[in-house]
């Protein structure tokens, strides 16, 4: 559920950005962690992945936006989640690629009940503290059901989760505290004070990964389902505490110092600073007056950085979990031109993307179809559509369009979307296409395009909530989002394709889940809702001082492994 | 004869021959109207022109030649005298084909203004208070006193306190960017400083002892307007349009620069700056070349106008 301006700058917004992943690691060597794992893990939480060393030091970031919520239930956004990974953490995590590991949990869960019941327990000394560092107590199971069951409250202030429904109603009993029946799911259970056990509805080969997700962070029982009252005091059992938080200018984490895993925290404190232009970030990491960007490079210097030997070695970058796609309304009213499977078809050949890659200096790789490397179910060898206008325009010719159509394409004003949709234009002018540009704010133009027939035809981009094709289908390319507020823009419904997605749901042999994925693939791909263009590639400068910085898979910008050189 | 017999004694001697060859005297002689002027007549004659001088189409993408390697626009050469913009669309063509936009803009919108802005300003001043006769049920009437003076003044004060570029996003945002919405936000805001000038002006003049003259002569109110007010103020009129259009062409550049103006992919100064700021460090002339336009014809507006203002100055005539 993770919509994004296709930007290099994110717009925290509404609904907006989430997650974003791809892998430092190539795709073969990625574990996909689709299966349920199925005996309690080995070791302790083994925390977070990486070689780093306490050093202490301050280190700061810069963001475009500002964190929208520090409210696990409801923040949605790329800075959001960052800020929310370190004072709160989860039942499970991922390793540095995509693997799940215990972090909370004391084990990986057993599973049983033919895959429809998850028991988990629960880390001893665990303890939650207060913003200004003091100890409110130990965790125990009932924090980790009232923290779900928080998550499912259809009255928490300001308004209901953006995935009660979607992440966790397949949890027995969630549905009805969705619809205000109840107040606890039956299916959450505290068996023991540190075990906690899962019930769902259907065997569901993702229910680890939302696990994993901010959504699932574990409060206090008593945290209040106010997402304004928890942001002026948030309570965790992070590595970190914020210690400060002034809007639209900065946030400080400190170190938390009675945290339950020795070793950690790496620093003594991490500042955000939001509303920092990227190219002001640039400089200031430059000049040493920054250690890190939260947002890729900005397009006036990015030749300039790339190539310059000096940088070398701080310039970090990885192919995020994304695609970005032109969307066809495929039920235009009236009997559009767009809603023919024949004129989509031949749209499919109509558009330059090595030209798009060109103008965005290479930050991407051609996407042919819908699943970006890095995602378990990616399938190399799918390439229905080749560039080729002569065809193009022969089948809108033979489609009864010879002379083509007039319609409008919607993005929104993020660079560089309105660069990109004014290369689509000139590529579709060309095959007969005469489309004019709207370019709306994020959140607008979000608006528009989860109404129905509001855009029929539009550019944006979507990175994985977590590491699995279902992230890709069911919120995107089913039936039941191709409705007003679903994220389904080109209303796609294909009543046989969600047949095939309901079993893959249900498949627990992950070789035939992702066989079965694959052949979704083609099959949407042939009725071609979208033309996928790209996925992005990330590239952000670090400072000399930074220690151990990755980009992680899923999270992308993960800094509780961050630390800073000694000496520095 | 009357006319002037009756103005005789007053200041109002703008509209007689010999005070608008004075005029033309001190025009000619200063060389602020001279360079003003010519720089007016060279950037519209560009602006017309542009379909013929440019040499290529401002919006079409040379994705291979106009592009390196990298992807980034290149300088100068043969075929792009300006270089190529960020998607390798001429640079030389597409600043003149934003003069195109600007002055649209700049003239359209700014003749909108002047027109409203006369209109709501004199009749302000000459009407002042208006009676209206109601017919109530019973045969009976009843007379309303409209003040009409002070409606239309302060509507005026209110527009003039608007938050224009707040009002200008959110027009857009509801009704979506096009030419003729910044031609209607900028010609709707920028009539009330006409209007406040024009109107101040004709309160002074309309108690001026010709108008009284007229009305006791029986003249209508219109024609008084019309014949004997409005040619004192063609002057300043004429200054205040010519300024205006520097300040319009500088709106319409803030709001394309702010990305609610003139739609994709139509180019526009403005436009061009903002999609290139990222590129002021390591290629300057991308932001610097349509800075330089707007620069150069607001100077050549503002230059026309401030020497039309000295012109039509009386205490000059010296």
């Amino acid at each position: 559920m993770a919509r994004h301006a296709t930007a290099r700058r994110w717009m925290a917004a509404l609904l907006a950005v989430g997650l974003l992943g791809g892998a430092c690691t190539s795709a073969a060597t990625n574990q996909p962690s689709t299966g349920p794992a199925s005996s309690p893990g080995a070791s302790t939480a083994t925390s977070v992945p990486s070689a780093a060393v306490a050093t202490g030091g301050t280190l700061s970031i810069a963001w475009n936006s500002d964190i929208q919520y520090f409210d696990p239930a409801k923040g949605y956004d790329v800075v959001s989640w960052p800020a929310e990974k370190l004072i709160y953490e989860q039942l499970l995590q991922y390793d540095s690629g995509t693997k799940l590991l215990p972090l909370l949990a004391d084990g990986m869960p057993t599973v049983s009940n033919g895959g429809k019941t998850y028991t988990f327990k629960l880390h001893s000394g665990v303890k939650f503290v207060n913003p200004d560092g003091s100890v409110l107590r130990e965790m125990n199971a009932d924090d980790v059901v009232a923290s779900i069951n928080r998550v499912l409250d259809p009255n928490l202030k300001p308004s209901a989760s953006p995935v009660a429904g979607g992440f966790f109603g397949n949890i027995v009993g969630a549905a009805d505290v969705i619809a205000g029946k109840a107040k606890a799911a039956s299916g959450l259970k505290k068996i023991d004070d540190l075990t906690v056990e899962f019930d769902l509805n259907q065997a569901d080969a993702t229910f680890l990964n939302i696990l994993a997700t901010p959504f699932a962070s574990v409060l206090p029982k008593e945290a209040p389902h106010d997402a304004a009252q928890v942001a002026t005091k948030p309570i965790g059992t992070g590595p970190y505490v914020l210690k400060a938080y002034t809007k639209g200018s900065q946030a400080t984490f400190a170190a938390n110092k009675s945290y339950w895993q020795a070793g950690q925290p790496f620093l003594d404190e991490i500042d955000f600073k939001v509303g920092v232009d990227d190219n002001a970030a640039i400089q200031q990491i430059q000049a040493g007056q920054l250690d890190l960007m939260g947002d890729p490079l900005p397009a006036g210097s990015f030749t300039q950085i790339t190539t310059d030997p000096q940088y070398a070695d701080r310039l970090v970058t990885h192919t995020l979990v994304d695609t970005d796609y032109l969307f066809f309304d495929t039920q235009q009213p009236n009997n559009g031109p767009l809603s023919k499977l024949a004129v989509r078809q031949a749209l499919e050949y109509a558009i330059d993307k090595d030209n798009i890659l060109k103008l965005v200096h290479g930050a991407g790789v051609k996407a042919d179809c819908i699943f970006p490397p890095d995602l378990p179910g990616y399938d190399p060898t799918c390439h229905p559509y080749t560039f080729d206008q002569a065809k193009a325009k022969q089948m809108l010719a033979d489609a009864g369009y010879p002379n083509g159509f007039s319609s409008t394409l919607y993005t929104d004003t993020t660079d560089p979307d309105p660069q990109i949709v004014q290369a689509l234009q000139q590529d579709l002018a060309a095959v007969g296409v005469k489309v004019n540009i709207v370019t709306e704010e994020f959140a607008t133009f979000l608006d528009r395009i989860e109404t129905p027939h509001k855009a029929p035809m539009g550019w944006v981009g979507w990175f994985q909530d977590y590491p699995d094709p279902s992230d890709f289908i069911d919120p995107l390319l089913s039936c039941a989002t191709a409705v007003q507020g679903g994220a389904n823009a080109p209303l796609y419904c294909n009543k046989q394709v969600d047949q095939m997605a309901a079993q893959a749901r249900g498949e627990t042999d992950p070789a035939k889940r992702l066989q079965a994925y694959q052949d979704i693939q083609k099959a949407i791909m042939a009725d071609a809702p979208w033309v996928p263009v790209r996925h992005q590639k990330w590239f952000t400068l670090v400072s000399t001082r930074v220690n151990n910085f990755q980009l992680h898979p899923v999270w992308n910008y993960d800094l509780r492994s961050v630390s800073l050189k000694p000496g520095s | 004869m009357t006319a002037q017999l009756v103005a005789a004694g007053t200041d109002y001697e703008v509209s007689d021959a010999r005070g608008r060859s004075r005029a033309w005297d001190v025009l000619r002689r200063n060389p602020s109207f001279w360079a003003g002027s010519a720089m007016v007549v060279a950037v519209i004659v560009l602006a017309v022109a542009a379909p013929v001088i440019a040499p290529h189409d401002p919006d079409q993408q040379y994705r291979r030649e106009g592009l390196n390697a990298h992807g980034d626009p290149i300088g100068p050469s043969a075929a792009f005298p300006l270089g190529t913009d960020l998607l390798g669309r001429d640079e030389l063509s597409r600043l003149l084909f934003g003069a195109r936009t600007s002055l649209t803009v700049g003239i359209v919108a700014n003749a909108i203004a002047t027109l409203v802005g006369v209109a709501v300003g004199s009749i302000a001043a000459f009407a002042g208070n208006v009676t209206v006769g109601l017919g109530l049920p019973g045969g009976r009437r009843l007379a309303v006193t409209v003040p009409l003076e002070t409606i239309l003044m302060r509507l005026t004060d209110a527009i003039l306190s608007f938050p224009v570029l707040l009002l200008a996003i959110a027009l857009v945002a509801v009704i979506g960017a096009s030419l003729v919405l910044v031609v209607a936000v900028i010609a709707g805001v920028l009539w009330t400083g006409i209007a406040r000038i024009v109107y101040s002006r004709m309160v002074v003049l309309r108690d001026a002892e010709f108008v009284l003259a007229a009305r006791a002569l029986g003249v209508p109110a219109p024609r008084i307007l019309v014949r004997h007010v409005l040619p004192h103020l063609t002057s300043i009129i004429a200054v205040y349009a010519t300024l205006g259009i520097a300040s319009t062409i500088l709106f319409e550049a803030t709001l394309s620069f702010l990305g609610v103006g003139v739609p994709l992919p139509t180019a526009t100064w403005g436009q061009m700056i903002s999609q290139h700021l990222g590129y002021y460090d390591t290629d300057p002339r991308l932001v610097v070349l349509p800075g330089l336009a707007i620069m150069i014809t607001i100077l050549a507006f503002n230059l026309l106008g401030d020497a039309l203002a000295d012109a039509f100055d009386p205490h000059r005539w010296r």
